[in-house]
């Protein structure tokens, strides 16, 4: 492949999409939103371009809630579909399939989520299921322990594999102990503690209509579906919400520049981050800052891939990345290079990070990220699965249509004066934060230089 | 994302709203062809190229030049120097990638239809007149060391899919890594580009396909302007290599620190041009498409003795490999995953699948194909592929026909006819090797 897809604005999650890209015609599809009576937010959409329905639900249970339980938000939204009072995890697996679907499940760090595509003759049959899925799962002991033993294999063979789990060191060393901090995918130590019962009380304690969002988007018919989605969820009760609105969280300014170095003994590879606070998702600036994060590192011609890969061949590929979160957000400059070109990599990136600082940004450059991110943005809304995941995100991070509707006129707002403050405001300059995952014995002494080392074997349990 | 994952067919039993006389069809006179299907959903357009040439046109001493070469398309022309492709592409709001695989090379341009026409100029001067810059190459040549150091390094897998294929492969070239030897990739010359160049990068060796928000006489017009005038080609040589009939099992060891064994089984099949593949593109979604497949529901679900499982088998002109892969659970050893593995392949073939089942993987074609109708890349990538692997787009739409037509009978035919102990390659990748 011609470039590495970790920094395309394609493929990762629909946070990165929101925050990079619109179009000069786009403008959100119109939808109904509504509440029911316990509290259920439903959004729906019609497109009608493929007979399909796709179905996106977000509960207020993400792994900053984990606590001691390490991992049990992204355990417990999986554990939804392994049954239900009417339906066993075989059947319920044996119906999505059968249909040509599959039912899927996620954490996130702020919330958790379920999302399928179904197609539209298929949904008298497969909506029940749904139903019971989100709000009567049963959490069978013996599926929950079977889940229990594959999941620690599956960290364990997660660390095979460096850019699978830097993310989480990252956040280890931004956050700390905090929220966060927590591993979406959990530590063994806090996998092992899980039974059904404690995965149950999780989501009692979580899973709730008020705290809820499903967003339909596909070929139907709004008003029919909105008494479908009615008397469908109507009736689930819940448990009584134990917590009032989302921890607030604030942000520990750095002191020093640290280094978190993993040491992978058989790595032939250095894998790195380098970086520190970023915006929160509702931040009015958004827009215009993932403008200039397309310049630094979100396309090919980016400045860091131009001079790691293209100038330095040190690299397959190099990008920068802006990830938000409800109360915080995280900014990292990332790539990797063979052992023996770390110190090399890791320089001539932060040369070129600081050159936003000492050169900025020249008007055609600008021009051209502003025309990139807009003449990349209609295909990021083309299905309806697409439009559904959009519906849900803007129910999680209390966004409106503005965030969608006005892009275009913030990204023709921003000039040079703007990005120079923008800049200034938001690009982490001093006490930049690293981790770096590779052969320890070989780069140890080199990357003293980048700050303060704090060193750990990545075979240890969790981040 | 890795190459061969890249050629995963879009096959239908139903067609919807798209239709083969949606898609026009212009050949120009240098030999080529290019198919166009309006769409205008979005404001955006897409243009795919598919070069037929891949790994399995190389040979020992050159081995990843392929997939080098997609790279150096990047690297400057006559009108747009070093750089330029990619900047230009960008500030006009496009932007492109491309992949190598053992049969094809394919370069795709996603971009707001308003800049059609700068497409068509830079790819034809690219194609009319790449330059190599010494400088380039030597830059690139890290590019692509960091890329196969990359994927082995994050993907045991990859690793041991790499020794299977070398080893299954007695004669045909589907044995060596796309990507190629560490020591090829360090040694090729600029000559041994330009020869490439010269030799497979001939309009006439290319399927063009655009798909968006465009017009048919627009993009006649552009092509008859800019890629028309580029020189026909000769004839590339065909690869005349036939893999002989493998005549026993043939077992390849890898040793790797990994927390836990991986499984790799692999048969020799036809190619995707046989009439035996939609039988075979079948059984593997009967196997391993879905948490109710054969494949997971057993060892994953049941028997809890791995954490992955799967089947893949990718398009290919020749004759090629159906893939079984697995990665074991928490103290289940190498050889307790492949014979349950080996278990489910013998079931099939004893107990044939149910109609049932037939009926699911009849219904999964059919949401991928949908899926891939709603997007403009899906269509233009699934056309392309149509056109090259099955000889001719409108194959596309006799799909549904040809995957109906397919019987329980045939299925269990085709496991029993391949899946035999004398066919097979078994890798195993762990930390020691166990006697």
């Amino acid at each position: 492949m011609k470039r590495n897809l970790n920094f395309t604005l394609t493929i990762t999650l629909l946070i990165t999409v929101l925050s990079i890209t619109t179009c000069a015609q786009f403008k959100l599809p119109p939808y109904d939103k509504f509440e029911l009576e316990n509290g259920l937010t439903i959004y729906l959409m019609e497109k009608h371009d493929v007979p399909l329905i796709s179905i996106s639900a977000v509960f207020n249970a993400g792994a900053e809630r984990d606590g001691e339980y390490s991992g049990i938000a992204s355990f417990t939204t999986e554990a939804l579909r392994f049954g239900t009072a009417g339906y066993t995890k075989n059947q319920i697996d044996s119906l999505f399939n059968f249909y040509g679907s599959n039912l899927s499940t996620y954490a996130e760090l702020d919330y958790s989520g379920l999302s399928t595509t179904i197609m539209k003759d298929n949904a008298d049959g497969l909506f029940p299921i749904i139903k019971e899925v989100i709000a009567s799962p049963t959490f069978p002991e013996e599926e929950i322990t079977n889940r229990q033993q594959r999941w620690l294999a599956e960290l364990d063979q997660a660390k095979e594999s460096p850019r699978t789990v830097i993310g989480s060191y990252y956040n280890k060393l931004i956050y700390g102990n905090s929220p966060y901090g927590n591993p979406v995918n959990g530590t063994k130590t806090g996998i092992e503690k899980l039974s059904g019962d404690v995965v149950e009380e999780f989501y009692n304690f979580n899973y709730s209509p008020s705290s809820t969002a499903i967003a339909v988007v596909g070929d139907f018919d709004a008003e029919t579906m909105k008494s479908t989605f009615s008397d469908l969820f109507g009736d689930w009760k819940g448990y009584p919400i134990k917590t009032i609105g989302d921890t607030y969280y604030n942000e520990v300014p750095f002191t020093e520049s640290k280094v978190y170095l993993i040491d992978k003994a058989n790595a032939t590879e250095t894998t790195f981050r380098i970086g520190g606070y970023g915006i929160k998702m509702n931040n009015e600036d958004q827009t215009q800052i993932d403008v200039i994060n397309t310049i630094l590192g979100a396309r090919f011609t980016s400045w860091l891939n131009d001079e790691l890969r293209i100038n330095a061949g040190l690299t397959y590929g190099a990008g920068s990345r802006f990830r938000a979160y409800k109360q915080s957000g995280t900014f990292y400059m990332a790539s990797f290079t063979a052992t023996k070109n770390t110190e090399a990599a890791l320089d001539l990136a932060i040369k070129t990070y600081n050159r936003l600082f000492e050169k900025g940004i020249d008007e055609e450059t600008l021009t051209s990220a502003k025309n990139y991110v807009k003449g990349q943005f209609p295909p990021d809304y083309e299905t309806a699965s697409a439009l559904a995941n959009l519906l849900t995100q803007m129910y999680v991070y209390k966004l409106t249509d503005s965030y969608i509707n006005d892009f275009e006129s913030k990204v023709n707002a921003l000039n040079l004066d703007r990005t120079s403050e923008l800049i200034k405001k938001h690009f982490p300059k001093d006490d930049l934060q690293f981790v770096l995952i590779g052969k320890a014995d070989d780069i140890r002494d080199v990357v003293k230089k980048y700050g303060k080392v704090i060193e750990r074997d990545i075979a240890e349990d969790g981040f | 994302m890795k190459y061969l994952f890249i050629f995963i067919i879009f096959t239908v039993t139903t067609i919807a709203q798209v239709t083969a006389d949606d898609v026009q069809t212009i050949t120009l006179k240098n030999g080529m062809k290019i198919m166009v299907l309006e769409d205008h959903s979005i404001p955006n357009a897409n243009m795919y190229l598919f070069y037929k040439v891949g790994s399995r046109n190389e040979y020992p001493g050159i081995t990843g030049i392929s997939h080098f070469f997609e790279h150096m398309m990047f690297n400057g022309a006559k009108k747009y120097g070093p750089k330029e492709f990619d900047r230009v592409m960008e500030a006009n709001g496009g932007a492109n990638n491309a992949y190598t695989s053992q049969n094809i090379t394919a370069y795709t341009n996603w971009f707001p239809s308003s800049a059609t026409e700068v497409i068509f100029e830079l790819e034809a001067d690219r194609i009319a007149n790449l330059n190599f810059d010494p400088k380039m190459i030597e830059s690139e040549r890290g590019v692509i060391l960091s890329e196969r150091s990359t994927y082995l390094e994050n993907d045991p897998m990859e690793q041991l899919w790499d020794q299977v294929q070398d080893v299954a492969f007695f004669a045909h070239p589907y044995k060596w890594p796309i990507i190629g030897y560490e020591s090829d990739i360090k040694n090729w010359t600029k000559e041994d580009l330009e020869n490439y160049f010269r030799t497979y990068y001939a309009p006439n060796n290319c399927v063009v396909v655009i798909a968006g928000d465009v017009k048919l006489s627009e993009i006649k017009n552009l092509a008859e302007q800019y890629f028309e005038p580029i020189p026909e080609g000769p004839k590339p040589r065909d690869v005349h290599t036939v893999e002989p009939e493998q005549l026993g099992e043939k077992r390849v060891f890898v040793k790797r620190e990994v927390p836990n064994p991986y499984v790799m089984i692999s048969y020799h099949v036809p190619e995707t041009g046989s009439d035996e593949h939609y039988a075979l593109d079948l059984l593997k979604s009967i196997l391993s498409q879905g948490r109710s497949s054969r494949l997971y529901s057993s060892i994953i679900d049941h028997k809890q003795l791995a954490i992955e499982v799967g089947a893949a088998y990718w398009n290919a002109f020749d004759p090629t490999l159906f893939h079984f892969y697995g990665i074991c659970s928490d103290n289940v050893t190498a050889t307790q995953l492949e014979n349950a593995i080996l278990t489910e392949i013998d079931s099939i073939i004893n107990a044939s699948v149910s109609e049932n089942e037939l009926q699911k993987v009849k219904n999964q074609k059919l949401m991928r194909f949908y899926k891939t109708t709603e997007t403009i890349n899906g269509m233009a990538n699934t056309i392309g592929t149509y056109e090259l692997f099955f000889g001719d787009y409108k194959k596309l739409f006799l799909a549904p026909d040809l995957y109906n037509k397919v019987t329980t009978e045939d299925i269990q035919n085709v496991a029993a006819k391949y899946f035999t102990r004398q066919n097979r390659t078994v890798g195993i990748l762990q930390t020691e090797e166990v006697n």
